[in-house]
């Protein structure tokens, strides 16, 4: 019964985040909403990045990166094509039967003030006559993942030879190249402007008979907690499979896991693709959630917010990393409010996050499994000593007992 | 019947010429001790073997198979498996995780059912069974030296290659190491034995390899090897060597 006490509480907990939605009513919904969106999306970030370096032992610093290359290659693709039954003939196009796929031409961030681009040259001379239509975002969403598992399998044929932080520095030399490409192409990219993004539901969606807008935040709240679940599922499947047997034998000595006769080259490239997919996926659909990708949110700080998130919740345990992500994200947001003592002012939005650098090191001080972890390891392998001792004693007993 | 054939192996780092074309033979179910100062290659041979490292020049096939330029993942699928000279168990796995590698990497067993009944029957004879569930990092020296014995056993190789197996192991575990090896080169298995530890190779071994300064100095019977007038001089140095050797 104690070991299934992390399963039940894990229902109930998910049992409380899909019902919450619908039971708070409080003024600042809204708000709310958003926080619990980007605590799952920290969540999938935090519990795939435990799975890479907590799991196989990776320390990869360029998770964000690949987070950043879901991102851009919706924003890139919903930004590019489009869907016309005319030829624009302005600009680059392909017909398929009678539609034409329309790739727009890159002109940097004049394009809504200076110049227009080729197609909204074309739509102004069709003056309503023809109508566009956009990339699906799903389709864009679904080309970032793949897009984030081509990279991650790039790079982890790359650092099949680097370890420890050999492999950090590596990693986070591509994240910082890449953040340098993105900001340095302005023509395509826009560079620190940014990429507008249609949003998850453009044209609104309605669920159980109730029309939701595309601003409303219960269509993306269940859409990121979905697909933190279902990152949730495929991480335990692998933990639980020989992936995850292997990837930790990986991590604890890569040249025993070989001569035993795992594949290290194989494993060591999966886990990457399977992570970075996982980063990929959870950054596309942020990006559409927000409406904007820049690279300024991308990187390096955003990845220390990730790896201070899963250490604190115990980066040997997916499940703590999540549970992690959400905690330091609900308490760096209620952590804003300034408050008054002696007639001093602390402005919280600065010393939250010396709070919760406190935090850091306090927990790499004294519980290097993170908070959570050793609380579910508690339940799942308190009983292990204690039947140990009782086989030893037995074996004994039986020993004595045959001589 | 497990064949490994050595043939005129070198391997070079930088300036320091470590292994001066060795070559040997292993006929089926062979217990042989391979021994040495230190310097002398051993560890060396033994990563050649294992495919960690690349020799400059020779070849190694073992069942016909040419085995030195797979990688160690590849040689142990071949056939031929070790233990390292300081115990590498995974640590933060439980005992029987330890032992579920090795079988799911080489997939033989039908299921997980028939890996797990294997592994318990591998903790019983390794008298371990009472510590299935504890992290291999809460187990003492010993222990993990059985730990890394029972991973043989699940790997199932034909040629086994045991680095010090008896280092800092109580005696009541070396009966149960003595027990081990014996036991699995009944069952068919060629065993290599690196150890300093002259007593136990001695009484353990059929056949003596041993190697100086990259050289293969001596290969035969145990007696004939404790005799031979190189290895004494390897040992002793040549002054007490000559006069070990004339009885004087």
């Amino acid at each position: 019964m104690r070991q299934q006490v992390p399963n039940i509480l894990g229902l109930v907990a998910i049992a409380f985040f899909v019902a919450f939605p619908f039971v708070y009513s409080g003024a600042d919904y809204d708000y709310i909403m958003h926080i619990c969106i980007i605590a799952f999306f920290y969540a999938i970030l935090a519990s795939s990045w435990s799975m890479l370096a907590g799991y196989a032992g990776q320390f990869s610093f360029g998770h964000m990166g690949f987070m950043g290359i879901g991102a851009y290659t919706t924003a890139l693709f919903c930004h590019y094509f489009y869907l016309s039954p005319e030829p624009t003939n302005l600009c680059t196009e392909y017909q398929f039967g009678s539609t034409w796929l329309v790739v727009v031409n890159p002109i940097g961030v004049t394009s809504t003030t200076l110049t227009q681009d080729c197609l909204r040259q074309a739509m102004a001379t069709w003056g309503g006559s023809v109508q566009v239509t956009p990339m699906p975002v799903w389709l864009g969403i679904a080309l970032g993942t793949v897009m984030g598992g081509v990279f991650g399998l790039l790079v982890g044929l790359l650092v099949l030879r680097l370890r420890a932080a050999y492999l950090a520095l590596f990693t986070l030399g591509f994240a910082e190249i890449l953040k340098a490409t993105i900001s340095a192409e302005i023509e395509i990219t826009r560079g620190q402007a940014g990429m507008e993004t249609p949003a998850l539901f453009e044209n609104g969606i309605t669920l159980f008979g109730h029309a939701f807008s595309k601003t409303d935040k219960l269509p993306p709240y269940f859409v990121m907690f979905g697909l933190m679940l279902a990152c949730l599922a495929i991480l335990a499947w692998l933990a639980h499979s020989k992936f995850g047997l292997f990837v930790r034998a990986l991590r604890e000595d890569q040249d025993a896991a070989a001569a035993l006769g795992v594949n290290t080259t194989r494993y060591k490239v999966l886990v990457f693709v399977v992570t970075t997919m996982m980063a990929a996926l959870a950054g596309a659909v942020q990006g559409h959630y927000v409406g904007i990708v820049t690279p300024n949110n991308l990187f390096l700080l955003q990845m220390s917010l990730v790896v201070a998130m899963a250490v604190i919740g115990g980066v040997e345990n997916f499940v703590a990393a999540a549970i992690g992500a959400i905690i330091i994200q609900f308490m760096l947001e209620m952590l804003r409010n300034s408050f008054e003592i002696g007639g001093l002012v602390i402005d919280m939005t600065i010393w939250r996050l010396v709070f919760f650098g406190i935090l850091l090191m306090v927990t790499l001080r004294f519980s290097r499994n993170g908070l959570i972890a050793p609380m579910i390891d508690y339940f799942a392998r308190g009983h292990v000593a204690k039947e140990t001792v009782e086989k030893r004693l037995r074996g004994d007993e039986e020993a004595e007992a045959a001589e | 019947m497990s064949n490994l054939v050595v043939t005129n192996l070198h391997k070079r780092f930088g300036g320091l010429h470590v292994l001066k074309g060795v070559s040997f033979t292993i006929d089926g179910p062979e217990l042989i001790g391979l021994i040495g100062p230190n310097g002398a290659g051993k560890t060396t041979l033994t990563n050649i073997l294992d495919g960690a490292i690349k020799p400059n020049s020779g070849t190694v096939y073992l069942n016909g198979e040419r085995i030195d330029q797979l990688q160690p993942y590849d040689v142990a699928a071949a056939g031929l498996g070790r233990t390292f000279q300081v115990t590498r168990s995974f640590r933060r796995m439980t005992v029987l995780e330890n032992l579920y590698v090795p079988a799911l990497a080489m997939g033989r067993e039908a299921n997980r059912n028939e890996v797990h009944d294997k592994a318990m029957s591998v903790l019983e004879f390794l008298t371990m069974d009472h510590l299935r569930n504890e992290f291999a990092q809460a187990l003492s020296g010993g222990q993990q030296k059985l730990l890394e014995l029972g991973r043989l056993l699940m790997l199932d190789p034909d040629v086994i290659i045991l680095d010090e197996p008896f280092a800092g192991v109580h005696p009541k575990l070396m009966e149960i190491i003595y027990h081990y090896i014996r036991r699995v080169n009944d069952e068919g298995k060629a065993i290599v034995i690196i150890s300093h530890q002259m007593d136990s190779i001695f009484s353990l071994s059929r056949r003596l390899l041993v190697l100086n300064y990259g050289d293969l100095i001596a290969d035969g019977p145990p007696e004939e090897v404790k005799r031979d007038a190189a290895v004494i001089e390897a040992y002793l140095g040549a002054e007490e060597g000559a006069e070990q050797a004339t009885g004087a």
